[in-house]
């Protein structure tokens, strides 16, 4: 029972970075900022390598933007994605994920899918709708926040997160589109002469296939967060923050002495 | 178009979602600003008296019972809108951003070809425009962004963006009758799954000292636990550190583990993602310790230390001791 599966990965931002906006207010200033694959995407690929590992087939890394995201689809490649494809678009066309989506959706239906995958979320926009859209669009049943996949007779079965800890079960079949969530396995490290080898693999660059929106969509413009509140700053050496510290656990009878 | 709001409520094993109550209070405003009226679609078997408690709030709620909703699926739900929309034509359909809302919102926006905007934290109409705010980044950039559209937008909102809605008069429950094709349901609900491990509930401490990766190894969490034992508290940790196996599941403060309301909660290199903050704003005295002073952790906290924790802890577990 070979699998086809395609999985979908982001190149964002470093989240832990400061930001800074473009003078025209539309986007973040990009000139200086480094970029990683987004954090659950990381375990959507490592599930979709182990499930290839186990059931036979292939696995198909996609990604969305600039040449920049090579870098992303390469590391893929090195943790055992048997193809790399990116679809040339800019970064100031991603803040509306229904684009995103339909460009992305346009592409699996060229590619052989059992199995299509995707992080949960993407920490720099965090709209979690990119999978469910895919999904919707392209006409795949699928769920979200997926912890553990099964795979029997073609039907998943598959635990889903939710609030509260508690794990949904479903069986749903195959094909289908599965959203991962963050600690759904153990994402691999790729050893070094996979690294070399997919540095010189082929990366296939397709031209963005045209979509047609039902909605206009704007960005108006972005501003640092309004703080809804904002915490008292202890500011010092780390002795004096300390002794402020020790002296407000005390005031608020935390400790007796 | 008309200016009605349709909200789809979430519940389980015979409870209505907290987040539904947010979402209602959103759409009253919405729909008082628009003209228009708000709605609330149930879907669920043998789920009457969730409606009724719904309507206290003031609206109509258009129960749809059905067996292939009995739980929640994709599918499922999005045929039962789908059915609902034959009637009705709103404006903005709304559910919270959980793990259900989002699961739903995509897949109805995807499989109807309607416009989509998620994770909103305020949501405003301006002429035919819908305006929304999101959080970028890791919560350091704010983005206004609009949506026009003469189809139906489907929307999600965080939690606790919004105060819940209280009861007001005026509300009924409507029966409505759906027809759902269980053959279109592909999916199948198997079981509800729960942790098993047992371990201290977080919950019911008074005190919670909570480790993120600002701890930076495993090693340090004996810092975290002394730390802890001086304030007369228990460990809690954000979802890396549990992802990573460091502290049981049980552990993890935030919105795929446990709401906590302690006393004091102390923030130990944690950055304040939104899936920690659902689950410890409303603690009592919330200090935070970070290196990033942009960190978002220092917009929930009352008191807040620029500072490694690494060398803040031991140094102030040397004042009380010393």
């Amino acid at each position: 029972m070979a699998l086809n599966i395609v999985v979908c990965l982001k190149q964002i931002p470093n989240p832990d970075l400061q930001f800074q906006i473009a003078p025209d207010g539309k986007d973040i200033r990009r000139d200086a900022l480094n970029y990683k694959i987004n954090g659950a995407d990381e375990y959507a690929l490592e599930e979709a390598v182990r499930l290839k590992e186990k059931y036979g087939g292939r696995v198909v890394a996609l990604s969305l933007g600039p040449k920049r995201v090579d870098q992303v689809l390469r590391e893929a490649l090195a943790k055992g994605a048997d193809e790399a494809v990116r679809i040339a678009h800019e970064d100031s066309g991603t803040y509306d994920v229904g684009t995103v989506a339909r460009l992305l959706a346009a592409t699996v239906r060229t590619l052989p899918h059992d199995l299509v995958l995707t992080g949960v979320q993407s920490d720099d926009q965090g709209s979690s709708a990119t999978g469910g859209l895919i999904a919707g669009l392209v006409g795949l049943p699928h769920a979200s926040v997926v912890t553990r996949v099964d795979v029997k007779d073609r039907i998943l079965e598959v635990a889903t997160e939710l609030e509260g800890g508690l794990q949904r079960v479903y069986a749903i079949p195959l094909p289908a589109l599965l959203t991962i969530q963050f600690g759904a396995n153990t994402p691999r490290y790729a050893p070094l002469p996979a690294i070399m080898r997919a540095a010189r693999q082929p990366i296939r660059e397709i031209a963005p296939a045209s979509v047609s929106l039902p909605y206009a969509f704007g960005v108006r413009g972005l501003s640092p967060p309004i703080a809804k509140g904002h915490a008292e700053i202890v500011t010092g050496s780390v002795e004096d923050q300390a002794k402020k510290f020790a002296q407000l656990l005390r005031e608020k009878g935390f400790v007796r002495r | 178009m008309s200016g009605d709001i349709l909200i789809v409520a979430e519940h389980l094993e015979g409870r209505l979602a907290p987040s539904t109550f947010e979402v209602v209070s959103l759409g009253r405003a919405l729909a008082a600003a628009s003209g228009g009226v708000v709605r609330v679609a149930l879907f669920g078997q043998g789920v009457r008296a969730l409606a009724e408690a719904l309507a206290k709030l003031g609206v109509e709620v258009l129960l749809v019972e059905d067996e292939a909703l009995a739980e929640y699926t994709g599918d499922g739900y999005v045929l039962a809108v789908r059915g609902l929309l034959e009637s009705a034509k709103p404006r903005l359909l709304l559910a919270a951003h959980t793990a259900q809302g989002y699961d739903l919102a995509p897949g109805l926006a995807g499989a109807l070809d309607l416009p989509l905007v998620t994770n909103a934290v305020g949501v405003r109409l301006d002429g035919s425009r819908l305006v929304v705010t999101r959080r970028l980044l890791n919560e350091k950039v704010q983005a206004e962004i609009e949506i026009a559209s003469d189809r139906m937008i489907v929307g999600t909102v965080r939690p606790g963006s919004v105060k819940a809605a209280s009861p007001a008069p005026g509300g009924i429950v409507v029966p409505t009758k759906v027809s759902i094709e269980a053959s279109r349901v592909r999916m199948r609900f198997a079981r509800i799954e729960r942790p098993t491990v047992q371990d201290i509930d977080l919950a019911a401490a008074d005190v919670i000292v909570s480790a993120g990766r600002g701890i930076q190894k495993k090693e340090n969490l004996p810092l975290i636990e002394e730390f802890a034992k001086a304030v007369g508290g228990v460990v809690g940790a954000s979802r890396p550190l549990t992802d990573m196996d460091w502290l049981p599941k049980t552990r993890q403060v935030g919105q795929s583990g446990k709401t906590v309301h302690p006393k004091l909660y102390v923030a130990c290199g944690i950055s304040g993602a939104m899936q920690h903050v659902a689950g410890m704003k409303d603690a009592g005295l919330i200090v935070a310790i970070n290196t990033d002073p942009s960190a978002p952790i220092f917009e929930v906290a009352h008191v807040g230390f620029v500072a490694d924790v690494l060398k803040l802890l031991p140094a102030t577990l040397k004042e009380l001791t010393g």
